[in-house]
């Protein structure tokens, strides 16, 4: 087990109606690793994304978590399996304060959860590493700020907060930096930057610039397939790809 | 937060006091408002704090006390023993009609609507077992071995304690990890589940507890009343224990009883002068739903937090 | 079959006939403006006790019908332009308003006609009975009644599928926004398909109130009714409404035939059971 991939996807399809989405996919991606998915728009990589994460269920092959196959499992096993993920459009809890998201972040994995008897601000511990989570994004200052009077860009920082709040061991990223000023995605690349290497980082960026920086191996999909897996450099000289995202394939 | 707490404590300390100054008739009405309250109080755990909105908690309150009835008028059981059976019959129902929180939205509440119709109409037809529109009567006050109580203020304590002690432990419940996590799933369902949740499981267990309460306060209902009927079971009833925690403010766990004060001292005064009353009633849910959607309580936030100067 | 048992099943498609008159116009309005309307048992209570006072004063049922009919359009609009449109698309406070509405309609119901159980006069030319195959005498009113439902079931299916309008109220219950979109009035739309259901659920108070009595109550038993047709059909279908009505007309005859005492369960057990596996009903979308 300790040699299995942290992410290994085998001839993934998903096919919607006529369409085939994505078509039989294969990839590998290492513990630690940082892979990028790219691709125009329409190549497929949300549909990808979503199955690895568990919003969508597979038409055909599978994918497995550090060996284990997780293919047909519904999203909240995946999350207890050490998955975890943050979503493209900014989605927390907004009647809730920060420390109430985080907390509830943390418990989700936790049989904590179903206590019935004791406040959930009893948590010593749940209220120390909150604390740290917090840090770690950098919102330490809005603790008990309920959510909906966040900007954009703080709720971004608590949606990665959130997703580390289960210790993941894969973390996927559907668009971390979408709809965040140039200054916030500077910020945010940093933050995602120094995250530590025992987790692992599956993410999707329409910025190809943050992709290439960010990422240790990238992926390029094409109309549902993979045209090209490798580094950065590779990507960024490699002809098709340069086909495919300007000129007219 | 100090004011609520004070309002509270004056609240209790009041309700302790009321027999002593007041007459049966507001003995009888304030009986009535905590034991309605409970029942709103428990439609509140889910709408409140789940995001459910039940049309079908009649159906637990009637069934506990129908169950109490029965067994103490036709089976000669005792309180100690019908009443505990008469709650886990009410919860026994509420495991089964649980299965509607694998709907949302207006999927549950219509569905909520029809179990709660199925439990009227068994009460109504199934008259051999239920007695039908007439009833179980001449339901005893309730004794436990050598304590019996025996007239209605002794009753009145025997409420209050109930609720005073339901409520302290619904308190807990929403304050704890399992209380947030309803919350949770109110705000972002999708959220939770990527967090990890299974979201149906913890709203079934939500369901449950919420019946749990519906049951005590039907167990409290059929030695108040000393009889029950299939209009306790009825489609206004739920209706009406909705409106109670909407008006008085959801969320909170004094809401349902101020909104259960209001509907029903509503319903005392008018009905002495106006006989259409229900019309007035269906005017109070428009109003509130157009104008005070955040109930009593809401009203009172947005006040203070205006006198303020504070966003809402 | 038995004569009894076919007998019943004749029953059950009378009722049936009924219920997709009230419950079309509720899955419609569901399905294209997402309005939760409770007051709909209360428009079909209405409808009738107007129709029964038309027919007294003037022995015509159809103008009765009409009359039923028009009243609950003129009431439904006010509802839903002053009442129901302000608070936008929250289901739970459509629920609560509507109830509201069906309250004080119940009662000024009550006022105007009072508590007695009232009929409304069937038409002449409809009354006694006809002769089936099988020798089975049947009421020619319920007969006539399965016809007109027929007819209503089939005309608003062609309307629906068949038609351009059709085809944008089609369009709209799947994608509200891009019909906006394309510069058809939706606003409208939803007036007439709201106008249609209204006076649907006021004439089919007029129908059922031939041969189901007009009562304090009334409103809420044929509700139940229809929300099992729509929970069954699946909310915004009409396929799902004639179908939905279909079994619950048969269930309601057989369970009270049989099981005159445990016949709410005969109702809504297979409701229940079919919930359990699919939770928008038999033609629903997931919204």
């Amino acid at each position: 087990m300790s040699g299995a991939p942290a992410i290994a996807v085998e001839r993934l399809a998903k096919v919607f109606g006529g369409l085939r989405a994505v078509d039989d996919v294969s990839l590998s991606v290492a513990a630690g690793e940082r892979r990028a998915l790219i691709g125009p728009n329409g190549a497929g990589k949300t549909t990808l994304f979503h199955c690895i994460a568990g919003t969508l269920q597979a038409t055909d092959g599978n994918v497995r978590l550090f060996g284990t196959d997780i293919t047909r499992l519904p999203e909240y096993r995946r999350t207890g399996l050490g998955m975890g993920r943050t979503f493209q459009i900014s989605n927390v809890c907004t009647d809730l304060t920060v420390m109430e998201n985080l907390t509830l972040a943390m418990l989700g994995t936790d049989r904590r959860k179903w206590m019935m008897h004791k406040s959930a601000n009893s948590l010593s511990d749940l209220r120390v590493r909150a604390t740290r989570g917090l840090a770690q994004v950098g919102l330490d200052g809005r603790t008990d700020e309920t959510v909906k009077f966040l900007s954009y860009g703080e709720r971004r920082q608590l949606e990665l907060a959130l997703a580390l709040g289960s210790n993941p061991k894969v973390l996927l990223l559907d668009e971390p930096c979408a709809g965040l000023s140039p200054s916030e995605r500077q910020r945010f690349s940093a933050l995602i930057r120094a995250l530590p290497r025992d987790i692992t980082l599956v993410m999707i960026e329409h910025d190809i610039d943050i992709a290439l920086t960010l990422a240790d191996r990238v992926t390029v999909l094409h109309r549902g397939a993979i045209i090209l897996d490798g580094t950065p450099d590779e990507v960024k000289t490699n002809e098709q790809v340069r086909e495919v995202y300007f000129g007219l394939v | 937060m100090v004011p609520r707490a004070a309002l509270l404590i004056a609240l209790t300390v009041a309700a302790f006091c009321v027999p002593l100054v007041a007459s049966e008739f507001w003995v009888t009405l304030l009986m009535q408002i905590m034991i309605f309250g409970l029942l709103a109080l428990s439609t509140d755990l889910l709408l409140g704090h789940a995001g459910l909105f039940s049309l079908c908690h009649a159906a637990f309150f009637a069934v506990s006390a129908y169950t109490v009835a029965i067994l103490q008028v036709r089976y000669g059981f005792g309180t100690a023993s019908a009443a505990p059976l008469g709650i886990i019959a009410g919860t026994t129902l509420a495991f089964v009609f649980a299965s509607a929180v694998r709907t949302r939205g207006v999927y549950f509440i219509l569905i909520t609507l029809a179990f709660g119709y199925i439990v009227w109409g068994v009460a109504y037809r199934w008259a051999s077992f239920t007695g039908g529109d007439n009833g179980v009567t001449s339901v005893p006050f309730p004794a436990l071995g050598s304590l019996r109580v025996t007239n209605t203020v002794a009753y009145y304590y025997v409420v209050l304690a109930v609720v005073l002690l339901v409520a302290a432990a619904y308190r807990l419940l929403v304050a704890s990890p399992f209380g947030l996590t309803l919350r949770g799933i109110k705000s972002s369902e999708s959220r939770m589940r990527s967090m990890g949740y299974h979201v149906g499981r913890h709203l079934y267990a939500a369901f449950v507890l919420s019946g749990v309460i519906a049951s005590i306060a039907g167990v409290l209902y059929v030695y108040f009343n000393r009889f029950v009927n299939p209009t306790a079971a009825s489609f206004p009833v739920s209706v009406e224990a909705v409106l109670m925690t909407i008006v008085g403010g959801t969320g909170t766990i004094i809401g349902p009883f101020l909104g259960s004060g209001i509907i029903l001292i509503l319903r005392n005064w008018v009905s002495g002068f106006f006989h259409y009353y229900t019309a007035v009633l269906g005017i109070v849910f428009i109003v509130t739903v157009l104008w005070a959607p955040q109930g009593i309580m809401g009203l009172l936030a947005r006040w203070r937090s205006g006198d303020r100067g504070e966003g809402v | 079959m038995s004569s009894a048992a076919i007998l019943q099943a004749i029953n059950g498609i009378s009722l049936a006939a009924l219920l997709f008159l009230l419950s079309s116009g509720f899955t419609l309005t569901f399905g294209l403006m997402r309005v939760v309307n409770m007051a709909y048992g209360a428009y079909y209570l209405l409808g009738g006790y107007v129709g029964y006072s038309v027919v007294r004063a003037t022995g015509s049922f159809e103008l009765a019908m009409l009359c039923g009919g028009l009243t609950i359009v003129v009431l439904g609009y006010f509802v839903d332009r002053f009442l129901i449109r302000p608070i936008g698309g929250n289901h739970l406070a459509q629920v609560l308003l509507t109830v509201g509405v069906a309250f004080v309609i119940g009662e000024v119901c009550l006022a105007v006609w009072g508590g007695d159980n009232l009929r409304v006069q069937t038409p002449s030319y409809l009354r006694g009975s006809v002769t089936l195959p099988g020798d089975i005498y049947y009421p020619r009113y319920r007969f006539a009644l399965i016809l007109f439902g027929t007819f209503a079931a089939v005309s608003l299916w062609l309307l629906y599928k068949k038609t351009q309008i059709g085809a944008v109220v089609r369009a709209g219950v799947d994608d509200r926004e891009m019909v906006n979109a394309t510069g058809i009035n939706v606003d409208r739309l939803f007036v007439l398909v709201s106008a249609l259901a209204s006076f649907l659920a006021g004439a089919a108070g007029v129908a059922g109130g031939a041969f189901l009595t007009l009562n304090p109550g009334a409103e809420w038993d044929i509700l139940v009714l229809a929300l099992v047709v729509v929970i069954i059909g699946g909310l915004g279908s009409l396929e799902g409404a004639i179908l939905g009505s279909i079994i619950v007309g048969l269930l309601d005859a057989y369970g009270r035939w049989l099981f005159p005492e445990l016949s709410y369960f005969i109702l809504f057990g297979p409701m229940a059971i079919l919930l359990l596996f699919r939770a928008t009903g038999i033609f629903g979308k997931e919204h």
